[in-house]
């Protein structure tokens, strides 16, 4: 990647910056009282899915050879196995649905998911949450509780724990699964992991050999990608890619052109080496560099490198270690935005101890260098640090007895501004039969303080109008949970949970007595959330397969005895109480595929956006094995539709045509 | 609670209770253990591979089974060439075990170099499934873009004294010489 002078003429204007204090002076008009919403959660109704099934062994038996060697195997990939085992909400997007959906962004992939809640803002961005907290841009409160990773990389930013969805590109052809796992996830998964894990894992490079070719263009969107495999050597395979996605304009409220098209060229690599059966070792890096309305420029680039070790016992030792740049910068305001380097080191290892124990334990080091080249009225103090955060954790897996297992992980975190936190967690899984488990949990996650809540000053005019907080604290979870999942007949599946989420020390925003300003950042909120989650897949024949999803929440959060009641409580929640999605997905024939997926958004209730229903579909036709034409049609049911409060955003329908090659 | 979803309800909860369902089946293992004996037509084995006329074509899996019931699902009721189709589970394999194609596992007791090595010219048609390529037999499968394929070293089947149709060449990722 090309890297930038670190001088603050190049770094331009941050998120934050793009939302800041004159939004949240509005603020005061906005909110007059306190509304708590009361939403009604209604009945468990169990729809739910997991993987995809497709043909028995027995129905092989009809197949030729060449029809055998040219079946997509992906949806029911070998290591999704032991998923279906993990006591957690999760919910796996295959690489078949991303391939079928015509998504080409990761945001969108994650419409997928029906354990999350994902908005799209302008041309280039989008809000993702599970379980609630999307925050409220006016209140400068971001979504900033969610892990998200990329093959192993952590990809949410320490300056607020918020993941810039425009800066995270893969290429769909390449990736093997996403995860998506609602809840605190369990001790093994690293920082932030609060209220959700996003997990996206690519193939290994011997398993995407040869060449592929993707172009497509539509109203909304042009979409360019080639990738070629080779092997250097029998252990010894290699990958490279190329992408390039063009976004136009959204619309603003009156219909308009927002000018916010973006573009952002991207390229990387990924090498796999086994030298021995006992080791595999993986380096991979991606580059990019992308500009948004014009002004607003992206780039960065990343390498990690990971080591796998396994003895004949069954023990296991993973090293990884990454580097990832980030740049941000506009034009805007006389030029603000800030870089930031990560250097992360983590390690784990696995072993079993007697015949009922598995152990898992490890820790990670992670530096975060950054500098903030501030505008005028948003400032840092101080506007470069060094921040480290330690990690270490164990977990034992115990066989409580044959279909009982208990697991109890303690995870100790230490970061830079609250110093070190300890969170437990037990989970207990019942597997009474090879298709029927449930399984319980508890545990205790928290949201790290980061520069934006300990370092911002901003200012109106002259005066100093809000300050960031050196002693905020930590944001608090303890997270109950209860699910099932099961697969009843061979054609159906599905998986229903619940949760009942205990906050403490939530972020709110404080005065100072008699003078009012500075305004600074307190830890005064606390509450519940709670909800399900469900969906159920039903393959209703060989070539038909129907997907359900629920998803409710109910959110009652409160201020803390003495805490200033300004902006309300919406400054931290507003979400919608249900989401439902329906996916059909049919082969007609060899060689074409129907597709359509319903879904609708409930309200969000303050500042409101309405509820909607939409619909994508998509019908692709393999011409040859090795050639698929396919039109697409993304949110098809009005001209245009708002997902999020905003002045931008309204997401027009649009239609996407693809040609796809492998060679 | 209405009367028709508590119905619903219910039977959905008959069904967790009384279910005794196949747990999801992995297609990938079912696609592999299909491949072990389809490969056979496309194969011609030396006279002396085969005990008589009417001897079934044995598949042996060595070392480590990844299959388990899978590969004798895939092989019920099947006849390769008239001849019905048997699966025999090795630890250990060697030139005189009987086999006309093996799945090679691999195991602690014998991995698989030394067992490919232990089987050497003897005519039969190894199958491994390493995508690290560690140790390969005579087919090797890979999985390629979602779908199972399979690389050929026809120069080792041919010293073994195996001919493999160009049909199946054909369909092979890579054919080694």
């Amino acid at each position: 990647m090309r890297r930038r002078d670190p001088d603050a003429e190049q770094f331009r204007r941050s998120r934050i910056e793009l939302s800041r204090m004159g939004g949240l002076q509005t603020g005061f008009g906005l909110w007059p009282g306190v509304r708590v919403a009361t939403l009604a959660l209604a009945a468990a109704v169990a729809f739910g899915a997991a993987q995809a099934r497709a043909q028995s062994v027995e129905e092989l038996q009809q197949l030729s050879i060449g029809e055998l060697s040219n079946l997509d195997v992906s949806s029911v990939s070998k290591a999704a196995q032991p998923l279906s085992e993990a006591p957690a909400s999760i919910f796996v997007i295959t690489h078949d649905d991303i391939a079928r959906s015509g998504a080409t962004t990761v945001p969108e992939m994650l419409r997928l998911a029906p354990n999350l809640f994902v908005a799209q803002t302008s041309a280039s961005d989008y809000v993702v949450t599970a379980r609630g907290f999307s925050g409220n841009s006016q209140a400068q409160s971001f979504s900033d509780k969610l892990l998200v990773l990329i093959d192993g990389r952590t990809v949410y930013t320490p300056l607020f724990s918020g993941v810039y969805w425009d800066m995270q590109g893969v290429l769909p052809e390449d990736i093997d699964r996403i995860e998506v796992i609602s809840g605190p996830g369990a001790t093994l998964w690293g920082a932030n992991a609060v209220n959700g894990v996003i997990n996206i894992i690519t193939r290994k490079s011997y398993e995407t050999q040869g060449g592929f070719a993707e172009v497509g263009g539509g109203n909304l969107q042009r979409y360019a990608a080639a990738r070629y495999g080779g092997r250097i050597s029998p252990s010894l395979t290699w990958r490279a890619y190329v992408q390039e996605v063009y976004g136009t304009d959204t619309l603003t409220s009156t219909g308009a052109p927002a000018s916010d098209h973006w573009s952002r060229p991207q390229g990387g690599f990924r090498l796999d080496w086994t030298p021995r059966a006992s080791d595999t070792v993986t380096l991979q890096g991606d580059a990019y560099y992308g500009t948004e309305v014009a002004t607003t420029s992206i780039g960065g680039g990343n390498l990690t490198a990971r080591w796998n070790h396994n003895w004949a016992g069954g023990s296991n030792l993973q090293v990884q270690a990454f580097f990832d740049r980030v740049v941000r910068g506009t034009d805007n305001a006389g030029g603000s935005g800030f870089w930031q380097n990560i250097y992360d080191l983590d390690a784990q290892n696995s072993f079993r101890l007697g015949e009922r124990n598995l152990i898992v334990w490890g820790g990670g080091v992670r530096f975060t260098q950054y500098k903030i080249a501030g505008a005028g009225s948003l400032q840092f103090s101080p506007p470069a640090r060094t921040l480290d955060l330690e990690n270490g954790f164990v977990q034992d897996t115990i066989t409580l007895a044959k279909p009982l297992k208990l697991t109890l992980g303690l995870k100790l975190e230490d970061d830079p501004y609250a110093g070190l936190s300890v969170l437990p967690s037990a989970r207990l899984a019942w597997t009474p039969s090879q298709s029927l488990m449930f399984w319980a949990a508890v545990s205790r996650a928290i949201r790290s303080p980061t520069p934006f809540d300990a370092d911002v000053r901003e200012f109106a005019g002259p005066t100093l109008f809000l300050k960031g907080n050196p002693a905020f604290e930590t944001e608090k979870l303890t997270a109950y949970e209860v699910g099932v999942r099961a697969q009843p007949f061979s054609r159906f599946s599905f998986s229903a949970s619940g949760f009942f989420n205990v906050y403490n020390d939530l972020r709110n925003i404080e005065f100072t007595p008699g003078s009012f300003v500075p305004l600074f950042w307190g830890n005064g909120m606390e509450g519940y959330t709670y909800g399900f989650e469900g969906w159920g897949q039903f393959q209703a024949t060989n070539w038909w397969r129907l997907m359900a999803g629920l998803n409710l929440l109910s959110e009652h959060l409160k201020f803390e005895p003495g805490a200033s009641t300004l902006l309300g409580i919406p400054q931290n929640v507003n979400d919608p109480s249900r989401q439902a999605t329906l996916r059909s997905s049919m082969n007609l024939g060899p060689k074409v595929t129907l597709d359509a997926d319903l879904r609708y958004v409930g309200v969000l209730p303050d500042p409101h956006v309405p509820s909607y229903v939409e619909l994508n579909g998509r019908i692709g036709w393999a011409v040859t094995p090795k050639l698929e034409l396919a039109v697409s049609g993304f949110n098809l049911l009005h001209d245009h539709h708002q997902e999020f409060p905003g002045p931008a955003g309204q997401v027009p329908r649009s239609v996407f045509a693809e040609v796809r090659a492998r060679f | 609670m209405s009367t028709g979803r508590s119905a619903t309800v219910l039977i959905l909860l008959a069904l967790l209770v009384f279910g005794s369902a196949r747990a999801d089946e992995p297609l990938e293992l079912a696609v592999k253990a299909t491949y072990l004996y389809k490969l056979a037509p496309f194969v011609t084995w030396p006279a002396s591979a085969w005990s008589d006329q009417n001897a079934p074509l044995v598949i042996c899996i060595q070392g480590k089974d990844p299959f388990g019931p899978l590969v004798d699902r895939a092989i019920a009721g099947q006849r390769v060439a008239g001849r019905p189709v048997a699966i025999r589970r090795l630890a250990r394999i060697d030139a005189g075990s009987g086999c006309q194609i093996a799945y090679i596992g691999g195991s602690d007791a014998q991995p698989q170099p030394s067992a490919l090595r232990e089987i050497g010219k003897a005519p039969v048609l190894t199958v491994t499934d390493d995508p690290r390529g560690a140790a390969a037999g005579d087919i090797e499968l890979v999985l390629q873009d979602g779908r199972v394929r399979f690389v050929i070293d026809n120069g080792q089947a041919q010293q073994q004294g195996l001919a493999i149709s160009s049909k199946l060449l054909a369909l092979a990722v890579r054919v080694k010489r």
